[in-house]
């Protein structure tokens, strides 16, 4: 016994069915089989289970299913252009910004968003807007040249 | 559900998310103690996953328009509602120019993911001893506005915190907005937060003064030291009579770190907290009084 709620997942629409206290970051993963959306503390300090909420960075793992009836949620599945991936994908591929790979579709999400909100972000501003999320194998290093790197790709977007 | 154990799944609950301020009163009148008010959610879903909190009721408020707002009025001050986020706060203008020591606290704390659905009135109401937002904002003398079915009251932010996850509110009542009241022009005022790498500040201080070449209207606020924050009162005195300033910054230190209230507990000793009293009162006050 639930509530049925329509959300609009990497630009498709679903329709599930939810309890009241359902976690969204369960939702998406168990039901809607969103997989990208890592689970790894439940409780908002690894930044792990990040989406893009109606176009805003939050954890899933702290939202409800029910309150987001009619939102759209933007996940790395949905970056991709075409069968294009999306620069930032491409950076990290090259700069290997990743060891295990369990943090890279938060740390792309949230670079992606970074760098289309502003495209020259300095080293420190990438350092603080990322800080919510956490890498345990220590790719850090990686991951920033990777977004240094891809964010030429979105000036340039930004101009056209 | 899924993940199997049981911390991480819910308590059962009816989930309410009125469109106007009337019906959620309403809502709050009628299941009181059985229900409880969601802001961000951020800390309530966290309470909820560890059993400390297992409402009948969750009534979300994010979607009443009158809480939503951010406004400053000249000569009034500034006005923040109950769901404007820790996010919308740090970019706002007149936060940064202004309200310093409130525009550092809010960049102090948690993490820019968390600050897009976090709430300082929120933050308030958790009334957990270490958090952040409610140090400046008894710096700055700040009020709230709380409202039921039958009453609006205004209580300054001082009072409201009675003690660890204890506050002065109602079953029956919402806290609709913080009132900052508006500051002379030649105000000073900053915030520091001694931590070493998690959230859980060991101390933090908000100092204010009305103007830093004439004080005579100062306030040193300490968070993250007690069970609640508290004020250093008579070094706030030496500041306004010592003539010499640099002497009266250090005086003043020495006297906070004995003055207030101190606890000791796993995250530190009282002897190491009075410590990091005096150095953070140095510290800021040699910042607005550039001395030293
Ligand atoms: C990873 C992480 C890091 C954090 N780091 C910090 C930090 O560095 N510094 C810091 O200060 N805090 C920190 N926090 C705590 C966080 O800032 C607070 O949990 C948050 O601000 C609470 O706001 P909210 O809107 O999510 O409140 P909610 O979770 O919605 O509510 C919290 C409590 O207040 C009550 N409540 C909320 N709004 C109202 C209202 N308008 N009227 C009456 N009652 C109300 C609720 O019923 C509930 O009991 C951190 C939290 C996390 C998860
Ligand atoms: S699982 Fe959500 S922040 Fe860690
Ligand atoms: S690559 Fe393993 S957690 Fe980041």
């Amino acid at each position: 016994m639930g509530r049925w709620i329509t959300l609009t997942v990497n630009g498709s629409k679903r329709r599930v069915e939810v309890k009241d206290n359902e976690i969204l970051l369960d939702v998406l993963r168990d039901k809607l089989k969103v997989k990208s959306v890592k689970a790894a503390c439940w409780r908002g300090e690894c930044g792990l289970c990040s989406i893009l909420l109606n176009g805003k960075l939050v954890k899933s793992c702290l939202v409800l299913a029910v309150e987001v009836d009619g939102s759209e949620i933007l996940t790395v599945e949905g970056l991709a252009r075409d069968g294009e991936l999306a620069p930032i994908q491409r950076s990290f591929i090259e700069h290997g910004a990743l060891q295990c790979g369990f943090c890279t579709p938060a740390f792309v999400l949230a670079s992606h968003k970074l760098l289309e909100e502003n495209p020259s972000a300095s080293e420190d501003e990438i350092k603080e807007s990322l800080s919510g999320i956490v890498c345990r194998c220590g790719t850090y290093y990686e991951i920033i040249e990777a977004i240094k790197d891809a964010s030429k790709h979105y000036q340039v977007r930004k101009k056209v | 559900m899924s993940f199997g154990a049981p911390y991480l799944t819910l308590p059962e609950f009816t989930y309410h998310k009125p469109k106007s301020l009337k019906e959620a009163l309403q809502l709050l009148n009628e299941f009181r103690d059985e229900a409880k008010v969601m802001a961000g959610g951020v800390g309530l879903i966290a309470f909820m996953k560890e059993r400390l909190l297992a409402p009948n009721h969750v009534i979300d408020i994010k979607d009443i328009p009158e809480l939503k707002i951010i406004e400053y009025r000249k000569g009034e001050g500034l006005k923040i509602g109950a769901t404007v986020t820790m996010s919308e706060i740090e970019k706002h203008d007149i936060v940064r120019e202004k309200y310093v020591a409130l525009h550092q606290a809010v960049k102090a704390g948690s993490d820019p993911i968390i600050k897009n659905r976090a709430t300082l009135v929120g933050n308030i109401c958790e009334a957990i001893p270490w958090v952040d937002g409610p140090v400046p904002l008894i710096a700055y003398n700040a009020e709230l506005e709380i409202m039921s079915v039958d009453n609006v009251r205004r209580m300054p932010v001082s009072e409201f915190i009675k003690g660890p996850v204890e506050i002065s509110l109602e079953p029956n009542e919402i806290v609709t907005s913080v009132y900052l009241p508006d500051l002379p022009p030649e105000a000073k005022s900053l915030f520091m937060k001694f931590n070493t790498g998690s959230e859980f500040a060991l101390a933090t201080l908000a100092a204010y003064v009305n103007d830093s070449k004439k004080p005579r209207d100062a306030r040193l606020v300490y968070g993250a030291v007690s069970t609640k924050p508290v004020r250093a009162y008579e070094a706030e005195k030496i500041i306004l009579t010592n003539k010499n300033i640099s002497e009266a910054v250090i005086l003043a230190a020495e006297k906070a770190s004995k003055e207030i209230d101190v606890i000791s507990d796993v995250l530190a000793t009282e002897d190491y907290r009075r410590h990091l009293v005096k150095l953070l009162t140095i510290n800021v006050l040699s910042r607005i009084f550039e001395v030293g």
